[in-house]
């Protein structure tokens, strides 16, 4: 039961990862700004937000290669120099 | 301004191929695509950094330009960045101008159509290590006193060679007020241009510029590299030298990775109970993205020889030659660079054919770039080949790297027949020129090479342990559910979800020699190419009821295909628009859904007609 229950949680988790690497761009950035909504009105999520939504954000929001699966190099350093 | 909290905007400014995306790397830690060719960057990319003190610097690298008329899109986006037009990029507090200190005159006319912006400038006099060794003489000193802007000597490429740079971008020097004239209009008139060129010549003077000596050796090899006849020669036996190499070199390590993932799949089978997790760890996940893994040694050898060849500044004069082949089918010589990088991707392609003004010769080169050999058909490929083609020698050639090179001349064929087809539905006739700057030989820069290689291995590795991993999974549920009746006869996943839509789907390709396993591989391999490689490691596994075949897909299919379906899914990928990314980025840079439709049909049509002819012949 409990090996079901892992292989089910793998499936759903591949199946929203999928689903959401393929989604249109700006359906993907319009459900981030929907998330970026809601998280603003919980203070407990305001660092999470700043760290890791903003900059997810800003990346949806470019064009072009950023929507395609094989860019990987086209992010800027985390930690300006 | 607190300058403390808002990061002051500073854009990099200059002609193609002059090194700013290299300075842009050098000053920001970026590990941006940099090459030895003029177009690499069409659209402006943004960077940060911080300074000794701590104060942010927002770093823009726009796309290349010989002036501030454009005639382009991407040439637009750098003009209406300096004027501060667009809505989202405010005007940057301080234009970096850099100039190939080599080639002064090209990018100093460009310095002074900035300086009228009345923008704060440095100019930034790049490649100054290969201008002193060719005997350049550029006083920086005088040139800055004429100019009246700050003057400093870069060497983006190597470690430091910045740093003069830095030292003024760090100072309050130009943030001193000063008086900004309101630019007018687009830039500079056409009556101003004379009055520009006496100015240019006034401080080429003032600088006491001397050319670069030219190099006798550059000389001679150019003769030959750009000779109608021989020219063509060297450059067919370039590519076939590299597909060669991709067969011949790529075979020891590819032998390792797969007995690695045998060995993992056995591990994994042995010792973990029969169950559900066990199915999915070794025919999902092992079989599946493991069997995509095996063809990294032919990605990077492909892109040991691209790289090479972008910086030795070779590309540009295979550009040149093939020129009159591209215009006589109705291409622009501009869709050079954009077919060459769709060889790679089709994605940055596509976004570089911004570089082609004329709106007909642009929308020609979109529709054909997914012709273009994309490095995510190498895996499907090298399986086929590796499968179905004897690794036999033909004279000094191996004939899997023949068939190989045959495939990649195909997409360019098709390519240059669907644009000529395409010319004579155009009511356009003007053919637009190529003008192309050919930069200098260069002997291809280690580390570059090595970066651009690890970049790549990584891009490869993140997409198999990203969307390929999930879409394996995903369709190892939907091919193990649901469960077979307890009387059943035939493999589990005949009777599973994604069982039944293969049955279903070869009533469509059974004409063209498709099996049901071919079927549905198909189908998450629409997401993008090298999918269906993963796809079939799966549904094969699935389908061998019980038994291991993980990483063992390709003498399954030696024996289980015939030479006729092989080749027909051979052909089939030669022109199935099997990548939904590219499909979007059409309909972004075509702002319609019309181009993608018409792309998406014409390209299916035509896979299948060529494989229903394929499998007919063949069989």
């Amino acid at each position: 039961m409990i090996e079901e229950l892992l292989v089910a949680l793998i499936v759903l988790a591949a199946f929203c990862f999928s689903a959401w690497k393929l989604m249109p761009a700006r359906r993907r950035l319009q459900l981030l700004l929907a998330l970026d909504a809601w998280s603003a009105r919980r203070p407990s999520l305001a660092r999470w937000r700043e760290r890791s939504l903003k900059p997810r954000i800003a990346r949806a929001g470019g064009v072009g290669c950023d929507g395609c699966a094989s860019n990987g190099a086209h992010h800027p350093p985390s930690r300006p120099r | 301004m607190d300058a403390a909290v808002t990061p002051l905007r500073m854009a990099l400014v200059g002609v193609p191929n002059c090194g700013k995306t290299a300075l842009f790397n050098r000053l920001t830690g970026s590990r941006q695509k940099v090459a030895n060719y003029p177009g690499v960057t069409v659209e402006r990319r943004e960077g940060e950094r911080a300074t000794a003190d701590g104060r942010g610097q927002r770093i823009l690298d726009l796309p290349g330009t010989y002036s501030l008329n454009p005639t382009t899109l991407d040439e637009a986006i750098t003009r209406d960045v300096l004027l501060g037009r667009l809505a989202d990029t405010p005007a940057p507090e301080l234009v970096i101008c850099v100039v190939d200190a080599v080639h002064l005159p090209i990018g100093l006319r460009l310095a002074l159509e900035v300086k009228r912006l009345g923008l704060p400038m440095v100019l930034a006099l790049n490649r100054m290590d290969v201008a002193r060794r060719r005997g350049v003489q550029i006083d920086a000193a005088r040139l800055s006193a004429e100019l009246g802007v700050p003057v400093v000597p870069t060497v983006a490429v190597k470690r430091g060679g910045a740093d003069a740079l830095i030292e003024i971008m760090e100072s309050d020097r130009w943030l001193v007020p000063r008086s900004v004239t309101a630019p007018a209009g687009n830039g500079v008139s056409a009556q101003d241009a004379e009055q520009l060129q006496r100015d240019l010549q006034g401080l080429l003077g003032a600088a006491g510029y001397s050319p670069p000596r030219d190099n006798p050796w550059f000389a001679r090899i150019d003769a030959l590299l750009l000779h109608p006849f021989a020219g063509l020669v060297i450059l067919l036996a370039v590519l076939f030298v590299m597909f060669q190499a991709v067969f011949s070199w790529a075979e020891a390590p590819m032998d390792w990775i797969e007995g690695a993932m045998n060995s993992l799949g056995e591990f994994t089978a042995a010792h973990m109970p029969a169950g559900p997790l066990a199915s999915l760890l070794v025919n999902g996940v092992i079989g599946g993205a493991g069997s995509v893994l095996v063809f990294l040694p032919q990605i990077i050898i492909l892109f040991f020889f691209i790289l090479a060849l972008e910086d030795s500044g070779y590309l540009p004069r295979a550009a040149y030659l093939l020129d009159r082949l591209m215009g006589s089918v109705g291409l622009s010589g501009r869709a050079f660079i954009p077919l060459l990088s769709s060889h790679a991707c089709a994605i940055p392609g596509i976004m570089a054919t911004r570089t082609i003004p004329n709106w007909r010769d642009r929308l020609t080169t979109i529709m054909i770039a997914p012709l273009m050999t994309c490095s995510a058909r190498l895996p499907v490929y090298g399986l086929l080949i590796a499968a179905l083609i004897p690794a036999r020698a033909i004279g000094p050639f191996n004939l899997q790297g023949l068939v190989l090179f045959a495939l990649y001349s195909a997409g360019i064929v098709s390519g240059l027949l669907v644009a000529f087809v395409m010319k004579h539905f155009s009511k356009s006739r003007q053919y637009s020129p190529l003008m192309l700057e050919l930069p200098d030989f260069q002997w291809p820069n280690a580390a570059n090479l090595v970066l651009g290689l690890w970049e790549r291995v990584k891009i490869f590795l993140s997409r198999v342990g990203g969307i390929i991993l999930a879409l394996m999974i995903v369709l190892w549920f939907l091919s193990s559910y649901p469960a077979p009746p307890p009387d059943a006869t035939g493999p589990a996943i005949q009777y599973s979800l994604a069982g039944k839509l293969g049955a279903l789907l070869q009533h469509v390709f059974a004409p063209i020699g498709f099996n049901w396993q071919i079927s549905i591989a198909l189908v998450p391999g629409l997401a993008a190419r090298e999918v269906a490689v993963g796809a079939l490691g799966t549904v094969y596994a699935l389908s061998a009821a019980g038994d291991d075949v993980s990483g063992q897909l390709q003498p399954l299919i030696a024996s289980s295909w015939s030479l006729a379906t092989g080749c027909s899914l051979l052909v089939w990928y030669i022109f199935a628009p099997q990548c939904l990314s590219t499909l979007a980025v059409v309909k972004r840079e075509t702002n319609s859904w019309r181009y993608p439709l018409i792309m998406a049909g014409y390209l299916f049509a035509l896979a299948y007609i060529a494989a229903f002819v394929t499998y007919r012949v063949m069989r």
